[in-house]
């Protein structure tokens, strides 16, 4: 079988199959959803065959294929969960387990500084933050806006019923148009797939590697590269634990955290000021978003809920344009 | 066609990247939750950091990693200003569907 035809259909059996765990399809058969995903995983992984190209590093020091395989199913299974959860906070919880096992991924690429960075600050800055907002956005989220007078007149309300839109809430329930995004995302992957799948070798591979390694030994010119050829080589030959930590100076090695930083700032000082600039708008950005007046006409009669702009500090309250300046940012219709 | 796939390549990180990137886009289009539409933009990044990790690999230089760290510094820069909007919007009509804003449409 050609490895595009097996590409195709493995593209057609993973879309089939997330039309059927979709939340709110019409067919409820998500466990023949999750068998034809399996399916679809293992028609793409081994109908390809010979056709994987680009083989990656030395024979020493490889990770072996069942990392990947293991990573990479964890990844996807997750990613399938995430999308498909009713829940928003275990949408949040499946998208750690995703990063978790990306960070696996990285780790078999032997990009170990990138692992553990992405593990700290998607984990454990950016997924709190959303857990934060999660828990600050779900008050009321069982209750469409019209519907709080109707929950007024109710005398006893049903117990599993109060309980589970406690948890879900109708624009959780339903996926909105998920056929037409399902065939349009699936039909972007099996074009990418058999794009990807064209060996096109790269021309400037040598010159790059010889223009790392240069930069390398000027810049700590004790260290010793661990691809090297000969360091893989020696390694390869001396068959012994005590002739491999001889022909491997682990302690002379250059780690992937002192590559990065190389390149990182050999190469590109300009990207990191401008990097730099973009985190100080976003600060500034959020900060001005969170001061902003939410004021009682704009609710529905609720109540005002002025609260991000009353807590930090004096100046506010001495000017009064600064007020109205947020006045005309809340009330006016074009800032969002 | 069915041998067994001994080592690793460059085309089965850029499988797995792929698919990330395109689920996290099915996510995006599919879902009304707004919280949950911002959770698969970042799962979108992490397809892309899977694919640039796999590429710095099998040129063998590291600017592919280097890229890493600015893809991450710009997920931290959109979470940060995509939450913040959705906590105003959320504070406007008390509700986190999508489908709420949609009278702006049209």
């Amino acid at each position: 079988m050609d490895h595009t035809l097996a590409l195709y259909l493995a593209a057609v059996l993973g879309a089939v199959a997330l039309a059927l765990i979709m939340p709110g399809s019409r067919y409820r058969l998500s466990y023949l959803g999750l068998l034809l995903g399996v399916g679809a995983l293992g028609v793409a992984w081994i109908g390809t065959g010979r056709a994987w190209w680009g083989e990656i590093g030395g024979g020493v020091g490889l990770a072996m294929p069942a990392y990947y395989y293991v990573f990479s199913t964890v990844a996807l299974v997750s990613a399938v969960r995430v999308i498909t959860h009713k829940v928003p906070v275990y949408s949040a919880l499946w998208f750690v387990m995703v990063v978790v096992a990306s960070a696996g991924l990285l780790v078999s690429l032997s990009a170990e500084f990138m692992a553990f960075a992405m593990l700290i600050i998607y984990g454990g800055a950016i997924l709190v933050t959303y857990m934060f907002v999660i828990m600050l956005a779900s008050q009321s989220s069982g209750e469409q806006p019209g519907e709080l007078a109707a929950d007024a007149k109710r005398e006893i309300p049903d117990a599993s019923h109060s309980s589970a839109s406690a948890l879900q809430s109708q624009y959780d329930r339903v996926a909105r148009e998920p056929l037409w995004a399902i065939v349009a995302g699936f039909a972007l992957l099996a074009v990418l797939l058999g794009v990807g799948f064209e060996d096109v070798p790269s021309s400037t591979t040598p010159e790059m590697a010889a223009q790392s390694r240069e930069d390398l030994a000027t810049l700590l010119p004790d260290r010793v590269l661990m691809n090297e050829p000969e360091v893989i080589a020696a390694q390869a030959e001396s068959s012994d634990s005590q002739g491999a930590a001889a022909a491997r100076p682990s302690s002379l090695g250059v780690t992937n955290g002192e590559a990065v930083g190389v390149d990182l700032f050999k190469g590109h000082p300009l990207a990191i000021e401008l990097a730099g600039v973009i985190l100080l708008v976003s600060l500034i950005g959020a900060v001005v978003i969170a001061k902003t007046r939410v004021t009682e006409e704009e609710q529905g009669g609720v109540r005002e809920a002025g609260e991000g702009g009353a807590t930090v500090d004096s100046p506010r309250e001495a000017g009064p344009t600064d007020s109205e300046t947020l006045g005309s940012l809340s009330t006016g219709r074009v800032g969002m | 066609m069915m041998d067994p796939i001994s080592s690793l390549t460059f085309s089965h990180y850029f499988f797995t990247g792929a698919v990330l990137f395109v689920l996290g886009m099915i996510g995006f289009v599919t879902r009304r939750n707004l919280i949950v539409m911002f959770l698969c933009t970042e799962m979108m990044f992490q397809g892309v950091v899977v694919t640039l990790a796999a590429a710095a690999r099998l040129h063998l230089h590291v600017t592919g990693q280097t890229f890493i760290i600015f893809v991450l510094t710009i997920a931290a820069a959109e979470a940060a200003l995509a939450l913040g909007l959705v906590v105003l919007l959320y504070r406007r009509k008390r509700t986190l569907d999508a489908e709420a804003w949609s009278e702006m449409s049209g």
